[in-house]
């Protein structure tokens, strides 16, 4: 790319060059300057003030850095992680109901798009764009305009189970059902209490028969609702991924006789390895952050099943006022996301297959 | 909130690989047809599955619409029915004449536009700064942005609020732009397809005596049109789809923004009773910018997949 | 040359942008649409005030920030204060919140709060002890006219922080019509547990369920209180949550539940109990006085009585809610907002928000003229003397809100663990707050 002329005029041009190079720092620096001061200001400082409203004891009321609040260590996350009161409960609460939803989430929709783009691959005549546009379409609304559409189409008179009432199955009432999945499970083959094994204190405030409760069924529409507008993105992802395979690959491979299904699996999939780890990854920052759909929809209920950390942080401050503790579980949700990120991470080249 | 990928800067942009086509011959079409089309048994099949998905994909989008339509108790009764029995247009009478809707239209618009000019403008000056301009501490700027990228949205919401409030920019317009124009992603978008552009266009035009920021605008930004309508395009749609920053900015009714007060209005504030119309006509008209600019678009949206994942 | 062209467009595309966005921060303000109408602050003869003939010249502007019940309670707020505006030249306006607990939270602590706004019970403790409201009650011309336990209610620190706005109890509400078209007359009202429950089962129909309340502890504690419980006891420092009265209370709850002759408002398709009742989706409902408004203006066509609730086995009890009228400790109008209140808890104008939306004034004076104007509230009034409120102290909210959610899924819980839960929560709440 470098062009060669460059290099033989460097003799003749060598005085302009320095004055063009220090004007080119000047406008360096000029040009990086305003992005520059606004992730500052809105990137870094926010997290900073933050931390420290994280360490202090702020009720709310005038500036987090006046002199009435003072320093309280680890207070706020002992509370939260130790406590084993209302505020630990709830943050347990919260982590279960988030966990279900990536564990749910992040395989679902990685396998979904993968399939999507896969049969959208082939050279059907003529179709293959419309098909895209189709899938790709929920990406581009808003999770606003998502949540009101789901909340009616699975409310308890809503289309859903007006199609499900047309298979004579009786829908639940989607929105309004706190059961966990899990339990229902369980419940249909005997098991309707817990057993005394997992029945005492767990885990943050909750006990082993709660973790083990699943999604509740509100839950589980909003993890449809997640799969529903995602999957278009990384069908994308996966289209373009599958369209660089190089044809004589494939080719090689057809030659050797092998089926589709083997080569998929031989061939194309750890070719795709890069993708799936681009897919999974951000699937995994994404789901550990859900907030609009809860905050529109369900406000974290019914019953608390849908409470997520990112939304039970907006409750504790904007709500109760608990800004020191709100923070905390921002921080706390931080951290998950990059361990999870790193662990993921460590998986893939674990299997020896890191392309980044 | 906008997910930014942290792993995928290195990924060059689409655009230039497919508007500039390969330039290797193209290969007969024997083996190719031979491995994607298949017998035209598993074809059908194939098509079938793929066109009931897509009904699943899509029908939600019809019941949308033709639920703004009817009228309340028929929403209720008859959800699945694509063509009301009764046509209403008594959700848009509400939602235009007495509701806050316009003006929350109108903000929406106002942040949308600002954002995305402020974005373009400020992201293509630090992407090309990245890409082509030498200056100390170059290197570490970059390494910055990387690791700012990583903070996940949600950690922000609540700092975000306070640092707006200590500015003395809560409850303004500017409180609502301004935080929203930070964006390291964009940059990256930028960066990367500035460093794809030849620089001997660049060379040419300091030869001629040109200042940087001359290049910069006249010869180097108009050929990263691909990149400018893809930086649009996900500005555009990562602050008109923005809620949560919307909801800690600001409180007084005059600057709610179009998603804010449809969650307000998902929650029952307009009055009590679940007017699904009502709602789903909200929702509609909120889809409608999106979408316009979805179909106008598509093409390029939908090959501008690497380095810009909207989440 | 293409180039140039578009490189002409690009070199207006930098100013361009920089004017967008000057254009655009200078629409900022915050001050849209309502602008409030000038007033004249320093002529006296404007200030014209009925219940309190002081402070001429009032300046300032007042915001009101409310937690409507609905379209009745909007207007008739909104029209008080207009008119309050237009004798004292005091420009005000009234906003309705969408979360009123988040919209405050977030103006005391970005030091922007709203001049005047509800207050309950549930935050009073919290907002009191931070510093966000101003003590003010004891300055009212009007405080002696105040009802003694709602005073009570909103006493913290030995201070009367704000003027209770009104306070409702709650009642059953009966359809007349279901009730006539299942058989069922003026001697069959139930009296006791025992009665309710078989009026509720000849209630019941295929479309219509008999009794339906919201899954909450601001409904259910009606149960608790009939059956002798409580949350916390006299003196306010122990939490009597998990006693065998309140499981008994939940228990029968559950009964009912079981039996299918009571439904929560969200599984029959409702948001709240008036709605339920409204619909006819339900043809009792528990609610207090707000339902007279609310079926007025959205179920106009649904007859209905109320009557007393029934007695449990520890006689009858019911519960009480009542709000104030806080005024922020930053609002730059304090004045005005105390003349606000003083005019908006007058004798003639609770009675006028009564009428249109139905709360009982909060006042002793306009006592009598309310029972003579609304009889069919009759049994409001009358539950007024064996109500409870809702526990004041600072974290009981979380706490109740705790029990709500596991109220929820009471159909398929144990009482007593859900009684334990609560129980434990509750005491450490109390104990925080020493």
């Amino acid at each position: 790319m470098t062009a060669p002329a460059r290099t033989t005029s460097t003799a003749t041009r060598r005085p302009r060059r320095s004055g063009v190079r220090s004007g080119e720092a000047a406008s360096g620096w000029l040009f990086i300057t305003p992005v520059i001061v606004l992730l500052g200001l809105f990137l870094v400082l926010p997290v900073v003030m933050a931390a420290w409203v994280s360490l202090s004891d702020w009720t709310g009321r005038g500036s987090p850095f006046s002199d009435d609040v003072s320093f309280v260590g680890g207070q706020n996350y002992s509370d939260l992680l130790f406590g084993g009161g209302l505020a630990t409960q709830d943050f347990g609460t919260a982590l279960r109901n988030n966990a279900w939803y990536v564990v749910l989430v992040v395989p679902i929709q990685t396998a979904l798009s993968l399939f999507l783009a896969v049969m959208v691959n082939r050279k059907i005549l003529r179709g293959s764009s419309f098909f895209r546009t189709a899938f790709y379409f929920p990406s581009v609304t808003s999770s606003v305009a998502i949540t009101v559409l789901f909340l009616f189409l699975f409310s308890a008179t809503g289309a859903v189970n007006k199609a499900l009432s047309a298979l004579s199955v009786n829908g639940p009432n989607w929105f309004a059902d706190p059961r966990g999945v899990v339990h229902l499970g369980l419940g249909a083959v005997g098991v309707d209490q817990a057993p005394s094994a997992l029945a005492g204190s767990g885990f943050l405030g909750i006990s082993a028969w709660q973790w083990l409760a699943g999604p509740s069924v509100a839950m589980c529409v909003l993890i449809l609702m997640a799969v529903f507008t995602t999957s278009g993105t990384f069908m994308l992802l996966f289209l373009a991924a599958l369209q660089h395979i190089s044809d004589e690959v494939d080719e090689a491979a057809l030659m050797d006789g092998t089926s589709n299904w083997q080569r998929f699996r031989y061939v194309t999939l750890p070719m795709l390895r890069p993708t799936l780890f681009t897919v999974m990854t951000l699937g995994l920052i994404g789901t550990w952050q859900v907030f609009d759909q809860i905050y529109t929809g369900t406000q974290g209920g019914p019953a608390k099943t849908t409470v997520t950390p990112a939304y039970l942080s907006y409750t504790a401050s904007f709500q109760s006022q608990q800004w020191g503790r709100g923070a905390a579980i921002a921080f706390i949700l931080f951290a998950i996301i990059v361990v999870m990120t790193i662990l993921q991470r460590q998986a893939i080249r674990g299997r020896g297959g890191d392309a980044t | 909130m906008t997910a930014t990928p942290i792993h995928e800067p290195a990924a060059e942009p689409a655009p230039v690989d497919d508007d500039t086509s390969s330039s290797q011959p193209r290969r007969p079409q024997t083996w190719r047809s031979r491995l994607r089309g298949g017998r035209a048994g598993t074809s059908a099949l194939v098509y079938a599955v793929l066109l009931v998905l897509a009904i699943m994909y899509i029908y939600p989008f019809l019941i949308q619409v033709a639920t703004s339509f009817k009228t309340d108790p028929e929403a209720v009764s008859n959800p699945l029915a694509l063509v009301p029995q009764v046509w209403s247009t008594a959700a848009y009478e509400r939602l235009f004449l007495r509701s806050d809707f316009p003006i929350w239209f109108r903000n929406s618009v106002v942040v949308t536009l600002c954002v995305t000019a402020g974005r373009v403008f400020f992201c293509s000056l630090a992407g090309y700064a990245l890409a082509r301009l030498r200056f100390p501490g170059r290197g570490f700027v970059f390494a910055a942005l990387v690791a700012v990228m990583a903070v996940p949205g949600v950690v922000l919401l609540i700092p975000r609020f306070l640092v707006v409030k200590q500015l003395g920019i809560y409850d303004t317009f500017a409180g609502m732009i301004i935080p929203l124009l930070a964006d390291a992603a964009g940059v990256f978008i930028m960066k990367n397809y500035f460093e794809s552009i030849p620089r001997s266009v660049e060379e040419a035009a300091r030869i001629d005596g040109a200042s940087t920021f001359r290049i910069y605008r006249s010869v180097v930004l108009p050929m990263a049109r691909p990149a400018l309508i893809t930086l649009v395009i996900l500005s555009f749609q990562g602050s008109w789809n923005e809620l949560a920053h919307f909801i800690v900015s600001a409180e007084s009714a005059e600057l709610v923004t179009l998603t804010k007060g449809v969650a307000q209005l998902a929650s029952g504030q307009l009055g009590q009773g679940s007017q699904f119309p009502l709602k789903l006509a909200a929702a509609v008209i909120m889809t409608i910018p999106v979408a316009v600019l979805f179909f106008v678009f598509q093409r390029r949206i939908m090959n501008s997949t690497a380095g810009a994942v909207k989440e | 040359m293409t180039r140039t062209n578009s490189s002409r467009r690009h070199r207006l595309a930098g100013p361009a942008t920089i004017a967008a966005a000057v254009l655009a921060l200078t629409a900022c303000g915050g001050s849209g649409f309502d602008d409030p109408t000038p007033g004249a602050t320093a002529d006296p003869t404007t200030t014209e005030e009925p219940t309190s003939g002081e402070d001429p010249g009032l300046t300032g502007e007042i915001s009101v920030l409310i937690g409507s019940s609905g379209d009745a309670e909007t207007d008739a707020v909104s029209a008080a204060v207009a008119a309050w505006s237009e004798q004292t030249g005091v420009p005000a306006e009234v906003n309705v919140a969408s979360d009123l607990n988040q919209q405050l939270s977030q103006g005391f602590a970005a030091g922007d709060p709203p001049d005047l706004f509800y207050v309950s019970t549930d935050n009073l403790a919290g907002w009191a002890s931070n510093g966000s409201l101003l003590a003010y009650g004891d300055q009212l011309s009007n405080v002696d006219d105040f009802q003694p336990s709602l005073r009570e209610n909103f006493t913290y620190d030995d201070q009367l922080f704000c003027a209770p706005k009104d306070f409702s109890t709650l009642a059953l509400v009966i359809n007349t019509d279901a009730w006539a078209g299942a058989g069922l007359g003026d001697d069959d009202v139930p009296t006791t547990w025992d009665e309710l429950a078989a009026v509720a089962a000849t209630l019941t129909t295929d479309g219509q369920v008999g009794l339906s309340f919201g899954p909450e502890y601001q409904r259910i504690g009606v149960f608790m209180a009939q059956a002798g419980g409580g949350l916390v006891s006299e003196d306010g420092t122990t939490a009597v949550a998990d006693s065998a009265e309140n499981v008994q209370a939940l228990e029968f709850v559950q009964q009912l539940m079981s039996d299918g002759v009571v439904a929560y408002p969200s599984q029959i398709g409702a948001g709240w109990g008036g709605e339920a009742f409204g619909s006819g989706a339900a043809a009792m409902t528990i609610e207090g006085n707000w339902i007279i408004g609310a079926l007025r203006n959205d179920f106009p066509d649904t007859s209905y009585q109320v009557v007393e609730l029934p007695a449990g086995p520890a006689g009858q009890g019911t519960l009480q809610f009542t709000n104030c009228w806080g005024i922020a400790a930053d609002s730059d109008s304090q004045d005005a907002a105390r003349d606000l209140v003083e005019f908006l808890t007058s004798t003639e104008q609770q009675i006028e928000f009564a009428t249109a939306f139905g709360v009982m004034p909060s006042v002793q004076s306009a006592a009598d003229a309310f029972a003579e104007q609304f009889p069919e509230q009759a049994a409001f009034i009358a539950s007024a003397q064996f109500a409870g409120g809702m526990p004041t102290a600072q974290g009981a909210v979380d706490v109740i809100a705790d029990f709500n959610a596991q109220l929820e899924a009471l159909a398929s819980s144990s009482a007593q663990d859900i009684l334990g839960s609560v129980q434990t929560n509750l005491q450490a709440a109390l104990d925080a707050q020493g």
